[in-house]
């Protein structure tokens, strides 16, 4: 009898362990997907889309290093405020090197993420029946791949106007999963020419346009986005009736200067043509891409304050002047704030849609390229003008006609993100004002005020990071 | 579990009872104390006193049995008789000291395994360590401990003979009572903080392939097991101990600026045209200006800290019968932590451990315990949210609240006091009320086990351990806080997160074991193991805003819900094992052990992995030659083996979607991995050789190991071109080889040993060599937060990967580096950077060595440890004395700048700051030192003097940690986590030690103390 008893508890000691390997070998994730078999309907693939739209407002937000005010950090715009957190000063005062933290490595990263999803969702487009819904979403995600490509070139590489060199110097990898490019994780390409990479761009943008829907929502690219789009890549690429050509597929009209508060506090759309979005209530501790100018609290802690001469070139009768600037305080003095990014109505968070095309640049971008082809460009700016200006004098022609263009250009897209790009696409130099970074021009001057127009550091240096785990790729010049 | 606090209650009487009394004495007639003296069959027992006295009810007719540590056990009938006498024998076989292998234990005579014992009385010496890892630092040789930073409640980043993987996680296993405890670095998940040390009895850590090797694909960064204290049989004894101190930051080994050195730092940059300086308060301040700010003079340190309270309190009763032993406990433990305004770490926890001989065959054990801890967390951030950070970057002419210009203080409508937000912007003395961060873990361990025998030769041990814990956190922004006015919604104010973590892991395993002798000498055991483990953590957590007072933190009175979520995950592990133990009398042993691993966490091709080991040793002192020789103990030992590890997340081998970002409020679905279907264990092979030997009466003990250890197949969470679009940037995969050699020495001894006089000296030493043997390619792999270090065939492992710092210019104080070639140049770039030969964050020797010395009832013990050889970036020096930083307080040393052509060894001239401010080997310093870690005076209340009041002892303590150091590092050379946010276990290229950027600081307290026994 106790012998039996003794068998039976070594039994069932052993016999528990019977069914351990069907256990080990059934296990799944439990909240994540399979990519291979995910995406099967249109709002698989939308999710996709969406994650890759996710993407590039992670770059394009982000409260430390957002591509919409970066650019406008490294030009002419803003001063660096001392009495703030210095944030970013490693970028204004031209002091980055390839292991700098921040914007030079994030853009990189984020940027060939989007590209990754794109490509995710381009590879597998097939799962769906031919149709329109099909070809919105291959439509979006050509657009979106093609979008981030542009970001990274301009950020790394020149631009195909900056100088003669241009085209043939090194641009960055232009990722296809159509052409085989995305098999390999251990792959260290190397870096194509900037030429090479803005064919693709413009390959990918134009197949986009043709079967892209005509409105996905709020935050989402549709045809005149992709169209919009395209007037900026033709534009930086020196194709200029193409500029105009694509300008006019883009029908979003201007918003009026009533309109521009209601813009900047996202309780309007009014000439957004491109916009990436964000739910401040489901997402309320998202990214607050305003704390790069400011970290507005009690007493406003201001990071970048607006260029003493920039400031001053403002025509009086310059409708936006009230909209984009404000009078800031920190540590008892005055300062010329930047009013764009400070919240939704009634916010001071920071948190708002970041505006990434705006009809008024499809205008001028027109309005530029008319000029290159010595068309009626005083028209197409006039246009824009007439809604900014109580009075203007106008009328210009010739040279002062194109610095009237590049002023309305600086005034209207002044810190979201264009400034850099602007002069670089031009080969012209950085030239800041010498005056302080307080209200009154005293205080810190910056302490570069000029890069001149062939300067290295247009070029941002490839992270470190990548040229540590690429053995192919070179760096830029000068890092 | 009710079952011994019944008996405990229950004593009958009886009616023949009468009074027994007698001495018991040892061989040589001695009076013994503290023999257990009980009445067989029951519960009722006592212990003898200081001289061997006894005095018991009992009945006639009854027995009673005598038994001590290291005698033999005696039972006497009681006759007519009311005084029994008796005189216990030395039993030689009872003095063996067991150790705890895997899978049980073995006499220390047997064992063929290094393994390295810290016992009770050690654990007691280190009374203000709440975390058990900490308590392991300079005390067995061979285990490597850093503490991860000074907070109360965090634990210890412990390594066993060297780095045994690159990838992030080189934890030991650890098991208690047989219940292997998980850690997830990703999930921060660490419970070791929330055991008693004072429930310990042992640690047992095994370091070489003889008993590691038994845990197989969890054994590869070395096993430590963990033995809780038991019950003995007699009479209930009762201990309490109880102590309290206080704690403070190490004192800096270098001076911050003042007011008056400050302002001056700042004029002297401002008039050099440094353009931060010029709109600073010293850049242009007059006479005035200068005076107002001095008389605000403020010392940031003071301001945000405080001296910690450290308190613990702890109370235990054991006891039993022959069939039923116990042991219960109650522990308090409480660090208040050095930051003003947070509470800091607090834990309550109880146990009970019970083993009960059911039936002649089966033993039924059951040890349970729960504790509860909680800590306020700071930031451990590199911003000014971190008051670590703050009270460097503060300046001292920036007080703690805002004044007006006649020095008043500025008061709000309510008249209270304006936290200054000084030029940071951030108020953190404010910020730290109004950013609260807590958590609570409440963690569960037990374990059920039957040990059945079937006649002599075969027996088998079925147990199941489980250990579960829930963790909550909340996270607040106050509303009209820090943060909630600059990132808050006005319509919305205040936001809260809770965070729920149920972590439940079940380990159950059965031992079927077979043992014989033959002929009286051959004596041979195998064992069968069958083990099965699985843990499921499932997370949750809840946002909401909008609250109408910071008094009510519950989600429930929320204006909105903002975000929700919840996971889950599994991982299992499946495993078979046998194990041979043969010896020949005593003298020749040999050991063998195979175990076949199943892991949920690789893909179907490399699910299952092999390891063994084979182990011999030969007890020379028990050969016949050995005879009245000086040598107690002489034994020598070999072995070899393979273990693996399985130390990373789940399903790398798979592509995976995630979708737990949403964009613009809708679902995405984003890559979040590149899955490596090839990864496979990462395998290691040990190969040892020790000598174990005992002296003159045991008077001098030592240990020698060599050991050699190979880690193949190296997991690596390997950076990969940003190309590939990857959200981390890197792939697991099986990346190379290293290997770490060493020596290790431990040794003891008894200087004096006298009636009234000891004097013992231990100590451990350890030296280790560490080398890259193979990666894919031959290719170098940069790695660390930073890309600060590097693997190279043929290198230290984590290398510096560093530019080299040439110096200033002695003509014009121009810093210089050398460029690749080896040229110096007055440009700087990141090209620049180069393998540091020889320099990583890995020490070359380490250890510990006590003194101690005992008069009468006095004793004075002092523990040091020390390591060497190793190197550290030294980034907050970097920010004290980095130009672009003058708009922050400085270090002293920063007025040490070039000033006049021909000066040396000084800082760069700040008017080149941008080639000065860059991370170069001039901030690369050497981590050696010397720390006394503890000291302790404690005295003994004589036997004689307490026994009127009824006590069985007394004693009393002062203990300080963290005395002095001894370091050339400027500042605190024990690092470990350097920032937690920027870097931590879990985190891909983290390295610990291999940065200090302002965690949290250890700390330097003292203690007073009283333990009483009866």
């Amino acid at each position: 009898m106790k012998n039996n008893i003794k068998l039976l508890v070594l039994i069932f000691s052993f016999g528990f362990f019977l069914s351990c390997d069907d256990e080990l070998n059934d296990l799944q994730p439990f909240t994540q997907g399979n990519p291979e078999t995910f995406f099967n309907s249109v709002a698989a693939f939308q999710n996709g889309v969406d994650g890759a739209y996710k993407q590039l407002w992670n770059y394009y937000s982000d409260p430390g290093s957002g591509l919409q005010g970066i650019p406008d950090i490294l030009s002419d715009n803003v001063i660096l405020v001392r009495t703030g957190r210095t944030s970013n000063s490693n970028y204004f005062d031209y002091r980055y090197v390839a292991s700098t933290g921040g914007a030079i490595d994030y853009y990189w990263s984020e940027a060939y993420e989007a590209v990754n999803v794109a490509n995710l969702v381009i590879a597998q487009i097939d799962n769906l029946g031919d149709g329109a819904d099909k070809n919105n979403i291959l439509g979006q995600a050509l657009a979106i791949r093609a979008w981030a490509h542009f970001d990274l070139v301009r950020i790394y590489g020149k631009i195909p106007t900056q100088s003669a060199d241009a085209n043939a110097s090194l641009g960055v990898v232009y990722l296809k999963v159509e052409d085989g490019d995305t098999d390999d994780p251990f792959a260290e390409p190397a870096r194509e020419t900037v030429a090479s990479n803005y064919a693709e761009i413009i390959g990918d943008l134009e197949r986009a346009s043709q079967l892209i829907g005509e409105d996905n929502g709020q935050g989402k690219l549709n045809a005149e986005g992709v169209y919009g789009l395209l007037s900026r890549v033709y534009l930086y690429n020196g194709e200029y009736q193409k500029v105009i050509d694509a300008a006019n597929e883009v029908s979003v009209p201007l918003a009026t200067a009533e309109e521009l508060e209601g813009l900047y506090t996202d309780s309007n759309e009014a000439g957004i043509v491109v916009k990436l979005a964000i739910n401040t209530s489901s997402e309320s501790s998202g990214n607050n891409v305003g704390v790069l100018y400011s970290q507005t609290s009690a007493s406003d802690v201001l990071e970048y304050a607006f260029d003493f001469d920039f400031y001053n070139s403002i025509d009086e009768d310059d409708l936006r002047l009230g909209v984009i600037s404000y009078i800031g305080e920190n540590s008892g003095n005055q300062y010329n704030a930047i009013n764009k990014f400070l919240g939704e109505t009634g916010e001071v968070n920071g948190r708002v849609d970041v505006k990434v095309m705006r009809s008024a640049e499809v205008l001028l971008n027109k309005a530029e390229a008319q000029y290159e082809l010595g068309q009626d460009a005083l028209t197409t700016l006039d246009e824009l003008r007439d809604l900014r200006y109580v009075s203007y004098d106008g009328g210009e022609t010739g040279s002062a006609l194109e610095d009237a263009i590049q002023f309305e250009r600086r005034v209207e897209l002044s810190f979201e993100g264009h400034r850099f790009f602007d002069l670089k696409r031009r080969g012209e130099p950085i030239v800041r004002s010498t005056m302080g970074d307080i209200i009154d021009g005293s205080g810190t001057p910056p302490d570069f005020p000029t890069i001149s127009a062939d300067n290295f550091r247009f070029q941002l240096p490839i992270p470190i990071a990548e040229i540590n785990a690429n053995q192919n790729f070179v760096q830029n010049p000068g890092y | 579990m009710l079952t011994p606090l019944l008996v405990l209650f229950m004593t009958f009487s009886f009616a023949q009872e009468k009074t027994v009394a007698g001495v018991v004495t040892d061989q040589g007639g001695l009076p013994l104390p503290g023999v257990s003296v009980v009445v067989v069959g029951t519960t009722s027992g006592t212990q003898t006193d200081f001289d061997g006295n006894y005095t018991i009810n009992v009945d006639q007719g009854e027995k009673l049995r005598f038994s001590y540590l290291g005698q033999k056990t005696v039972t006497m009938s009681v006759g007519a008789s009311n005084t029994i006498n008796v005189q216990l024998e030395e039993d030689a076989e009872a003095l063996e000291e067991v150790v705890v292998v895997g899978y049980g234990s073995r006499s220390k005579e047997l064992s063929t395994s290094a393994i390295a014992t810290v016992s009770a009385e050690k654990i007691e010496a280190f009374v203000p360590s709440t975390s058990i890892d900490n308590i392991l630092q300079g005390q067995a040789a061979g285990v490597q401990v850093t503490a991860a930073n000074g907070r109360p409640g965090n634990t210890a980043f412990v390594q066993i003979r060297g780095v045994g993987s690159i990838n992030a996680q080189t934890t030991p296993l650890y098991v208690i009572d047989g219940v292997p405890i998980p850690i997830d670095t990703e999930r921060n998940f660490n419970p070791i903080s929330n055991l008693n040390p004072s429930d310990i009895e042992t640690f047992s850590i095994l370091k070489d392939a003889a008993t590691v090797s038994k845990y197989g694909s969890r054994g590869a960064n070395g096993v430590v097991l963990i033995t809780t204290k038991r019950g003995k049989a007699g009479d209930a004894r009762v201990k309490i101990s109880s102590s309290y101190g206080f704690g403070e930051m190490i004192p800096n080994n270098f001076d911050l600026m003042n007011t008056t050195q400050k302002l001056e730092l700042e004029r002297q940059y401002a008039a050099l045209g440094v353009g931060a300086a010029t709109s600073l308060p010293g850049g242009n301040a007059t006479f005035e200006d200068i005076s107002r700010l001095n008389a605000l003079d403020t010392d940031w340190q003071e301001a945000l800290l405080k001296n910690s309270i450290i308190q613990s309190n702890n109370l235990s009763v054991s006891g039993g019968d022959e069939k039923l032993t116990y042991y219960l406990s109650l522990g308090y433990d409480k660090n208040s932590g050095i930051i003003e305004n947070i509470d800091g770490f607090e834990r309550i926890s109880a146990r009970l451990n019970t083993n009960y001989q059911a039936k002649d065959w089966l033993n039924i054990g059951a040890n349970v315990s729960v504790s509860r801890s909680s800590t306020d967390l700071p930031r451990d951030r590199n911003n000014v949210q971190n008051p670590f950070r703050a009270m460097y970057d503060y300046n001292p002419y920036e007080p703690l609240f805002l004044t007006n210009d006649d020095g008043s203080l500025v008061t709000d409508d309510q008249g209270n006091n304006i936290y200054n937000p000084t030029r940071g912007g951030f108020p953190i003395a404010l910020a730290l009320q109004t950013e609260p961060e807590d958590t609570r873990n409440l963690l569960l361990i037990g374990n059920i086990s039957a040990g059945m025998t079937f006649g002599e030769k075969f027996s088998n041990n079925f147990s199941v351990g489980l250990i579960s814990n829930r963790y909550n956190r909340t996270s607040r922004s106050i509303a009209g806080g820090v943060l909630n006015s600059i990132v808050g919604s006005a319509a919305f104010p205040g936001t809260q997160t809770d965070n729920l973590n149920v972590d439940f892991e079940y380990n159950v395993n059965n031992v079927f074991t077979y043992s014989d002798t033959f002929n009286g000498v051959h004596n041979l055991s195998a064992s069968f193991l069958l083990e099965y483990n699985e843990n499921i953590a499932t997370d949750m957590f809840a946002s909401a805003r909008g609250f109408p007072s910071p008094g009510i933190p519950y989600l429930d009175v929320a204006a909105e819900a903002t975000s929700v979520g919840s996971t889950e995950s599994r991982r299992i592990l499946f495993s078979q094992g046998l194990f041979v133990d043969y010896d020949y009398d005593g003298k020749y042993i040999v050991s063998g052990s195979v175990r076949r691993d199943g892991s949920s966490r690789f893909g179907p091709d490399n699910k299952y992995g092999y390891f063994y080991s084979g182990s011999a040793a030969w007890n020379i002192a028990n050969e016949s030659f050995m005879e009245n020789s000086i040598f107690n103990t002489l034994k020598l030992r070999a072995s070899y083996g393979t273990s693996g590890n399985q130390n990373i997340g789940n399903f790398q081998y798979l592509n995976l979607l995630d979708f737990s970002n949403t964009y613009n409020g809708q679902t995405t679905a984003l890559p979040v991995g590149v899955g490596n279907p090839q990864i496979q264990w990462e395998s290691q092979a040990i190969f040892d050789v020790g000598v174990e030997f005992g002296l003159f009466n045991n008077r001098l003990n030592g240990v020698v190991d060599y050991f050699k250890k190979n880690s193949n197949e190296l997991l690596l969470d390997r950076p990969i071109s940003y190309t590939v679009g990857d959200e981390n940037n890197s792939i697991f995969s099986n990346i190379g080889e290293i290997e770490n050699s060493g020596i290790e020495v431990t040794l003891s001894g008894d200087v004096i040993r006298t009636q009234n006089f000891k004097w013992t000296l231990g100590g451990n030493i350890t030296f280790i060599d560490n080398e890259v043997v193979e990666l894919v390619d031959d290719e170098d792999i940069i790695t660390g937060p930073y890309g600060d270090n590097i693997l190279r065939v043929g290198e230290e492992i984590n290398s510096y990967y560093a530019v080299e710092y040439a110096g200033v210019n002695p003509a014009n104080g121009e810093p210089l580096y050398y460029d690749l070639d080896g040229n110096v140049t007055n440009e700087f770039s990141d090209s620049f950077q180069k393998i540091q030969e020889g320099k990583s964050p890995i020490a070359d020797f380490e250890g510990g060595f006590y003194t101690a010395f005992s008069y009468k009832g006095f004793g004075l013990r002092g523990d040091f440890v020390y390591k060497g050889g190793n190197y550290i970036y030294n980034f907050q020096r970097s920010s004290g004395i980095s130009i672009g930083n003058i708009a922050s307080n400085q270090r002293v040393e920063a007025f040490n700048y070039w000033k006049v052509p021909g000066d040396t060894d000084v800082l760069p001239n700040p008017i080149f700051q941008s080639n000065a401010d860059q991370t170069s080997t001039r901030f690369l310093e050497k981590g050696d030192y010397l720390r006394l870690r503890t000291l302790t005076l404690d005295y003994n209340m004589p036997r004689d003097m307490i026994d009127g009041i009824g006590l069985n002892s007394l004693r009393f303590f002062v203990a300080g940690q963290n005395l002095f150091t001894i370091t050339d590092f400027n500042g605190d050379p024990e690092v470990g986590l350097g920032s937690a946010e920027s870097s931590e276990p879990g985190d891909s290229g983290f390295v610990p030690g291999s940065f200090n950027l302002f965690s949290y600081p250890n700390t330097r307290s003292y203690t007073f103390g009283v333990e009483v026994g009866f």
